[in-house]
């Protein structure tokens, strides 16, 4: 390969592994005392330190919320910190925008690539470089990155629009145009995510080879076996700090599970009372759901729950919950299998029906699906209901709001909404309070099943528990609760079976009494047990 | 004679339609929409007149190309800047324009809605086949032409589409987001205000207190039909411009009127507008992040 200043991909059939080869161990990125404090005064990071070596490939894990993203983002150009230091070969540097990042060989690939999707990946790879889209000095910057797919592996048709291609291509073609700007270090937000498992090694011999040229990789993830198999070393986060920084080689994943989810600390929950009678609410079948990307974001899940029971899904976001809720409240098709709530089909069912069958939902996104923001409380507190009799006029169509507001202040009163009036607008009440009355709204329905997605994710300690405590008397009161919550220390509380979902799998299901945080840290991570049925 | 005359019509119909349309074409790809380009028009149109009486038909065009690029600019620093509404800053530009054109003839003539301009005062025009045609027929295409290379085989134009529809991928790659939005808007303005003078110190001589009478928005049909595309802005503003200038020359025809009364006639081009476009609409495809300010994270 003339001219290459990187060696071509590994042989085939190499190993995988953290790459052979010494790693220089001096330090060459430093991230000093990272503070990150959010106008809202959401302390997202404190003082983090991180280091890292030339041709370094270092593993940034820890569960949602824990500051990896935030962190790097920082070191981007993309988020101002709030105090630290960020020095490159023992120099402080300044980083106002992402211009002055790539200008320092920082260049970051997200979660969401930074595609034009009607653009070729030649203009996508071209844009804000300054090269004509006609003329010898194109052509010249296509001989540049066709020599850059050779060196690296990283082959992308250049001429076809990024809108026609698959998504592991997208990737690469994104990871192409950062490593087009010279970039040293390359930052990758959970890169997997969207991958099939062949992409996903493809993907790694490339960070292989580019780690060996002397690029320096900072791989965001929750997986742990990708952390063992790429890795020189691992920094884990945990609530915006660092947990630790350990070299891979050393590490098992019990080490990092345990770093990652920490000690116990449950909150208070209400007395769970026996329940006599098991009697199946909800029945999902090897249902698979396909995500927004047409490709299966549930897979062949089967489980049950039962009256009086909360049966709990536990998992990072994105392992396809979202998707799985989305199907059982009829917001989503199902591509396969069945669902049933009290015997009768509920795939495919619109909300309206489902909630005549029995279903209450909280949704996972309040501001989007759980209530209208300009409206007031009065109004958000029949949505869903409003088309029954008992609101009804005797006009068609004409709302009686003599009965709407009296229905609105019962709902308030029980579940103890703070609110000016009932005509306020819901924008102007707390998230907390908004919860509630949504969360009051919902039960209000007597439900047989109540389906709760991340029912107190950004709310305070006081509505969390007011919250938790509603649960726990929806499963005392003989109802079934369906949770899906990324909150571990919540899971934990209120469950009477925990389910944990990895790339929309369950991996295993456990009963209360044998709860291992441990093993639901290894299993969130993809350590341990295959598919199961619950 | 009626052939040439009733293509040269057309030809002089278009070019208010295209000129505004090609720069147009070029905000929308940015994702800057003007729904005020008929005022542009109108203000422009009576800037080119003052300027034209200040100092000839070339001051004109250029106070009529500046009128509108600095509306541009307005509208272009409340779409990008201050993340405005386009369409009410649009209707704004649009209001405005009606009312200070309406007292500007009456401040500068002293007469109320009406104003001919002197012969001598107007774009000289060419000698052609066909009959005396304007030099802003040639211009039109040309610009047309322009700014598809300027689109299609340019740097800013790579810049342009990107930030059309993607602004977050762009800023990423380190475009200059609102830079080229406000371009994109400017540019707009400033054709749409050549297409004024054209229409007030040009085509039809006057200025009145309606001149452009709807054409900025059949200018928008016009982007709608060519699918952002400068050159089938040309092929629309051609259909349209032919509809007008038939509606023109019949209306003026005794025998055509004694039959069909002149405001059917009259109503020719809008009717015609409506059918192409509910056509043609379901099939355009415009740029994803179209009339939707960029706010970064």
């Amino acid at each position: 390969m003339p001219g290459s200043s990187v060696p071509r991909t590994g042989a085939p059939g190499q190993r995988p592994g953290p790459p052979a080869g010494p790693v220089q161990s001096d330090t060459w990125l430093e991230m000093r005392g990272i503070t990150k404090v959010y106008p809202d005064g959401t302390r997202a990071l404190d003082k983090v330190d991180l280091a890292a070596a030339k041709g370094e490939i270092h593993g940034l894990l820890g569960e949602n919320g824990a500051g990896k993203s935030t962190l790097m983002k920082i070191l981007s150009g993309i988020l101002p910190m709030t105090s630290g230091r960020i020095l490159i070969g023992g120099r402080e540097i300044a980083l106002r925008n992402t211009n002055d990042a790539l200008a320092h060989g920082i260049g970051m690939v997200h979660q969401h690539y930074s595609l034009v999707p009607t653009f070729t990946a030649l203009d996508n790879i071209l844009l804000g470089r300054g090269a004509p889209l006609s003329g010898p000095a194109r052509s010249a910057a296509r001989a540049r990155i066709k020599r850059l797919m050779d060196d690296t592996g990283l082959y992308v048709p250049l001429d076809v629009p990024i809108e026609q291609l698959p998504i592991g291509t997208r990737q690469r073609a994104e990871i192409l145009k950062t490593l087009d700007r010279n970039v040293s270090l390359l930052i990758l937000d959970e890169p997997t995510a969207v991958l099939t498992p062949q992409e996903t090694e493809q993907l790694f011999q490339v960070l292989r080879t580019l780690s060996r040229g002397g690029t320096t990789i900072i791989l965001i993830t929750h997986k742990l076996p990708e952390v063992l198999a790429l890795t020189h070393r691992v920094t884990v986060l945990r609530h915006g700090r660092v947990v630790g920084t350990r070299p891979t080689a050393g590490a098992t994943a019990q080490d990092l599970a345990r770093m990652m989810v920490g000690a116990e600390r449950l909150p208070a929950v209400k007395e769970r009372r026996p329940q006599a009678i098991v009697e199946p609410v909800l029945r999902v079948a090897e249902l698979t759901v396909l995500g927004d990307g047409g490709t299966p974001a549930v897979r062949n899940v089967t489980f049950e729950v039962s009256r009086g029971e909360i049966f709990a899904i536990a998992g990072v976001t994105g392992n396809g919950q979202t998707e799985l809720i989305e199907a059982l409240t009829g917001l989503r098709p199902a591509a396969s299998g069945y669902a049933y709530l009290l015997g009768q089909p509920i795939t495919g069912v619109n909300p309206r029906k489902l909630y005549e069958m029995g279903l209450a939902h909280i949704p996972e996104d309040r501001h989007r699906l759980g209530m209208v923001a300009q409206l007031s409380i009065m109004e958000n507190s029949i949505l869903g209901v409003h088309f029954q009799p008992r609101f009804r006029r005797a006009m068609p169509g004409t709302l009686h709001w003599g009965r709407v507001r009296k229905y609105a202040r019962d709902v308030v009163r029980r579940f103890n909404v703070i609110t000016p009036s009932l005509r306020t607008p819901m924008r102007s009440l707390s998230g907390g309070n908004q919860q509630k009355l949504v969360v009051g709204r919902e039960l209000s329905k007597s439900p047989a099943l109540v389906v709760a997605g991340q029912p107190t994710r950004g709310l305070d300690v006081a509505a969390a528990a007011t919250i938790r405590d509603l649960l726990m008397d929806m499963r005392n009161e003989g109802r079934a609760v369906l949770l899906v919550s990324a909150d571990l220390d919540e899971v934990l509380a209120l469950a009477d079976r925990i389910a944990v979902m990895y790339e929309g799998e369950i991996r295993a299901v456990l009963e209360r009494g044998q709860f291992d945080r441990e093993r639901i840290g290894l299993l969130m991570g993809g350590v341990g047990d295959g598919p199961a049925a619950g | 004679m009626l052939f040439s005359s009733l293509l040269l019509g057309a030809l002089h119909a278009m070019v208010p339609l295209t000129m505004t349309a090609t720069g147009e074409i070029l905000s929308e790809r940015a994702g800057v929409v003007n729904i005020g380009l008929e005022g542009i028009l109108l203000l422009s149109a009576f800037g080119a007149v003052v300027g034209a009486e200040a100092g000839g038909p070339l001051a004109g065009l250029v106070v009529g190309l500046g009128v509108g690029a600095i509306l541009g600019l307005i509208h272009g620093v409340i779409a990008v800047y201050f993340r405005g509404d386009q369409i009410i800053s649009g209707v704004g530009i649009n209001i405005l324009a009606l009312g200070l054109v309406a007292i500007g003839i009456v401040w500068q003539w002293g007469v109320a809605g009406f104003h001919q301009v002197d012969r001598a005062l107007r774009i000289p025009h060419l000698v052609t086949p066909l009959g005396s045609m304007s030099p802003m027929v040639i211009v039109t295409v040309l610009l047309a032409a322009l700014t598809y290379y300027l689109i299609h085989h340019t740097n800013l134009g790579l810049q342009i589409q990107a930030v059309g529809e993607n602004p977050a991928a762009a800023d990423a790659a380190g475009v200059r987001v609102e830079r080229v939005r406000l371009f994109g808007a400017v540019y707009a303005g400033a054709l749409a205000g050549l297409a004024g003078a054209y229409l007030s110190i040009d085509w039809l001589a006057t200025i009145t207190r309606n001149l452009p009478a709807g054409r900025g928005f059949i200018a928008l049909a016009t982007v709608v039909f060519s699918r952002l595309n400068p050159f089938l802005a040309v092929v629309g503003g051609l259909i349209f411009g032919f509809f007008d200038g038939l509606g023109l020359l019949a209306s003026t025809s005794r025998e055509i009127t004694q039959v069909v009364p002149y405001q059917f006639i009259q109503m020719l081009p809008y009717v015609v507008t409506l059918l192409v476009v509910t056509g043609v609409i379901g099939r355009a495809r415009f740029p994803a992040a179209s009339g939707q300010p960029y706010r970064r994270e």
